[in-house]
């Protein structure tokens, strides 16, 4: 067993470095930043595209100065309720001048902005106006028309308010039921996207060795699945590599926070913060190493890159299986749908990486892990015999070998 | 299996869907020895080998290797030079080296150490640091080559080692391989360059069609076959021919036949008698190449002697 794992270590050792030592593996390792990148520079260009629209739209109050007051206190604290992004079009007021109905039809027709609707009339008579998609600025516009004229019969002074109260934030104790789902399926989808990206690497590391003939060398120095366990513990240290870099510019990230911040408020799983972290890489390896193994057997069936290309689609439609079998768990804790996706050894990893997020038991997940470590075992064991098979493409088959054997046959 | 005998290989049998590539093949290495392995393209040697050495089963037959019945178990005692040759090409050459060294089981650091040695003897020295791909193709051969006997192995099998190799580095194969020998491991190499084997091997394998059509040392192969004589008259009468053994045949200006079993003094005599004189006369042990041929038949030869041409022109 002690030589069988040496050889594995050397394998793994080969290809650890062959990865890792590369200028291309600073490209993969600093993927996750181009593609945020990217998707910043693309954001900020729609978002100005969208914020000169934006700018340019108005609601407009045509009010004498004692209304336009009123108008102006009530839009200051109604449009603090509304989250960033989604408040009113900004209001403008105009002094009346001549026909005020004239003046508010006209508006619609102002080429330096785009007004949605008007307020005119005074408080005695007021009328809104809206041109097409401005609905929802009339409607804004009608509450501040009633506010203004509740604190007109109120007797309050113009910038003066009925009730005075200073809100006063609390930190929670416990994190909220939706914000433990979110929590859950966040790791999900991380560890999806890790396996998916890394566990995926495992299909085609073989047609390097089926392609320069080290196979050969290989599967004369070492049993093959002595092979197999390397190449995977070898891309498991690369994954592990590519985690451990991010891991810890994450960490780094949450660091600067403040205790308070909503951020870090939110991460508060069932479990504990510290053991969710524990588990979640605990349960990355073992989906890791599951789906490594089977994608890695697999692999060593093709003997060309395009036969590679051919099966990574299969491969990747049963991935988003797992994945969307995981999430309608996370999304659903407890139900039967769950139970089936935390037990489906291939599914259970991440469905259990997200249960820890809403349930603070620990024993489920002592038993998913002594679980998914059989199947693990399973896998490797399986896995390793297909990979032989695939690699030599010769001897007798599984089926011939039983009948062999009943006969009394050597095989 | 006493040590008198590194590989003792019995009734061998391997197919390949429906085809039978190796049918019954029998082979005995001496401990010490050079064994080869000849026979044309696509004879089953390379079928052969990689049953030896535990890389594929066969369906039938037995082995032994180095006492063991599970060549497997002992391999990091073997070193193998695979056919198809294959090296990592991004790995520096004392790299590659110590990598396969590795994998038999030698620490990385010896085989660091040893691989420089190896390379500085097979003048490969100012290579040592290199790249795999900026490797001729000779070269890299060769790497591969030393890659495979770094751990020292008791038993070394190479697969047409000679296939690729210029003259002078085919002179440097024959050297390393006795040099191998000499250390006291076993060797066993497959070919289909009669000239090697010839040279190099103390017993040999001739393998045909999956079977095997001779197996034993040099010597009792080219004892298979009579004394051939080399016969120059001093005329050109084609009336001679009645004098001569039936199966003579004629060469140029001259007669070869097998050495008849009863001698030469008779037939000799009669030819001076007859006054066709002897300007010319030889009497030489079949080589290997005639062993081969009468094993193998004349199509067979001639088809491998077109495979090399095409090969020395590559």
């Amino acid at each position: 067993m002690t030589r069988y794992l040496r050889q594995a270590a050397v394998i793994a050792r080969r290809d650890f470095l062959a990865t890792v030592g590369t200028p291309a593996f600073i490209m993969f390792l600093l993927a996750p930043l181009f593609m945020l990148v990217f998707a910043t520079v693309g954001g900020s260009g729609a978002r100005m595209i969208a914020d000169s629209g934006n700018q340019a739209r108005r609601l407009v109050v045509i009010a004498d100065a004692g209304y336009a007051e009123r108008i102006t206190a009530a839009d200051r604290r109604i449009r603090g309720a509304f989250p960033v992004g989604v408040a009113p079009p900004r209001v403008d007021i105009r002094a009346p001048q001549g026909d005020i109905a004239i003046q508010a039809r006209a508006v619609f027709s102002e080429s330096t902005v785009d007004a949605s609707a008007v307020l005119f009339g005074g408080p005695d008579a007021p009328r809104i106006q809206f041109a097409a998609g401005g609905r929802t600025g009339a409607s804004y516009l009608l509450i501040l028309a009633e506010d203004a004229a509740r604190a007109a019969d109120s007797g309050l002074e113009p910038g003066a308010t009925l009730v005075s109260i200073q809100p006063e934030p609390i930190a929670r104790v416990h994190a909220t039921i939706g914000g433990r789902q979110s929590l859950g399926f966040t790791v999900l989808f991380v560890l999806f996207l890790l396996t998916l990206l890394l566990a995926g690497q495992t299909v085609s590391v073989l047609a390097e060795e089926k392609g320069n003939k080290v196979i050969e060398i290989l599967a004369a120095a070492v049993p093959l699945e002595a092979v197999f366990l390397g190449k995977l513990i070898g891309l498991f240290g690369v994954a592990l590599t590519f985690i451990a870099f991010w891991g810890t510019i994450a960490m780094l990230g949450f660091s600067q926070l403040p205790a308070d911040a909503g951020a870090v408020s939110a991460l508060r799983p069932a479990i504990g913060l510290g053991t969710f972290l524990g588990l979640a890489v605990i349960y990355f390896a073992m989906g890791y190493l599951l789906l490594g193994a089977v994608f890695l057997a697999v692999g060593a069936q093709a003997n060309s890159m395009r036969e590679i290309q051919m099966l990574s689609l299969p491969i990747t439609f049963f991935q988003m299986g797992m994945f969307g079998l995981a999430s309608a768990a996370a999304a659903r804790p407890g139900s039967t749908l769950a139970m089936v996706a935390e037990l489906f050894p291939f599914s259970s990893p991440f469905a259990m990486a997200a249960r820890g997020a809403s349930d603070p038991a620990l024993w489920p997940h002592i038993a998913a892990i002594a679980w998914q470590l059989l199947w693990v075992a399973i896998v490797i064991a399986v896995g390793a015999r297909w990979f032989r098979k695939g690699v030599l493409k010769s001897g007798p088959s599984f089926f011939r070998r039983i009948g062999a054997a009943l006969h009394g046959k050597p095989v | 299996m006493t040590d008198q005998w590194a590989l003792v290989a019995t009734g061998l049998v391997k197919d390949f869907g429906s085809k039978r590539a190796v049918d019954g093949v029998d082979i005995r290495v001496p401990t010490g020895s050079i064994y080869g392995v000849l026979g044309p393209n696509g004879a089953g040697k390379t079928t052969t080998l990689r049953m030896l050495l535990g890389i594929i089963d066969p369906d039938s037959g037995h082995r032994e290797l180095l006492g063991t019945t599970r060549p497997r178990t002992v391999s990091e005692r073997v070193g193998y030079l695979p056919e198809e040759r294959g090296l990592y090409s991004n790995m520096k050459t004392r790299e590659a080296i110590a990598f396969m060294g590795a994998l038999r089981g030698l620490p990385w650091a010896e085989g660091r150490k040893r691989a420089e040695v190896l390379l500085e003897n097979a003048g490969l020295g100012h290579a040592t640091r290199d790249k795999i791909k900026k490797l001729s193709k000779g070269m890299s051969q060769f790497v591969q080559l030393l890659g495979s006997i770094v751990h020292q192995p008791e038993f070394i099998v190479l697969d047409e080692p000679f296939s690729g190799l210029d003259p002078v580095n085919q002179g440097r194969l024959e050297k390393l391989i006795l040099e191998q020998r000499d250390r006291g491991a076993t060797v066993l190499f497959s070919t289909h360059i009669m000239a090697h084997a010839e040279r190099l091997c103390d017993r040999l394998a001739i393998i045909a069609g999956g079977k095997l059509r001779y197996e034993g040392s040099v010597d009792e192969a080219r004892a298979t076959l009579p004394m051939q004589a080399h016969y120059t008259p001093r005329d050109n009468d084609p009336a001679l021919a009645a004098l001569l053994p039936a199966d003579a045949v004629r060469e140029n200006g001259s007669w070869r036949f097998p050495v008849p079993d009863s001698g030469m003094e008779a037939m000799l005599g009669t030819l001076l008698e007859s006054g066709h004189g002897i300007a010319g006369l030889s009497i030489e042990r079949p080589s290997l190449h005639d062993v081969f041929v009468a094993l193998v038949g004349e199509k067979t030869v001639e088809e491998m002697e077109a495979d090399l041409v095409r090969e020395i022109a590559a």
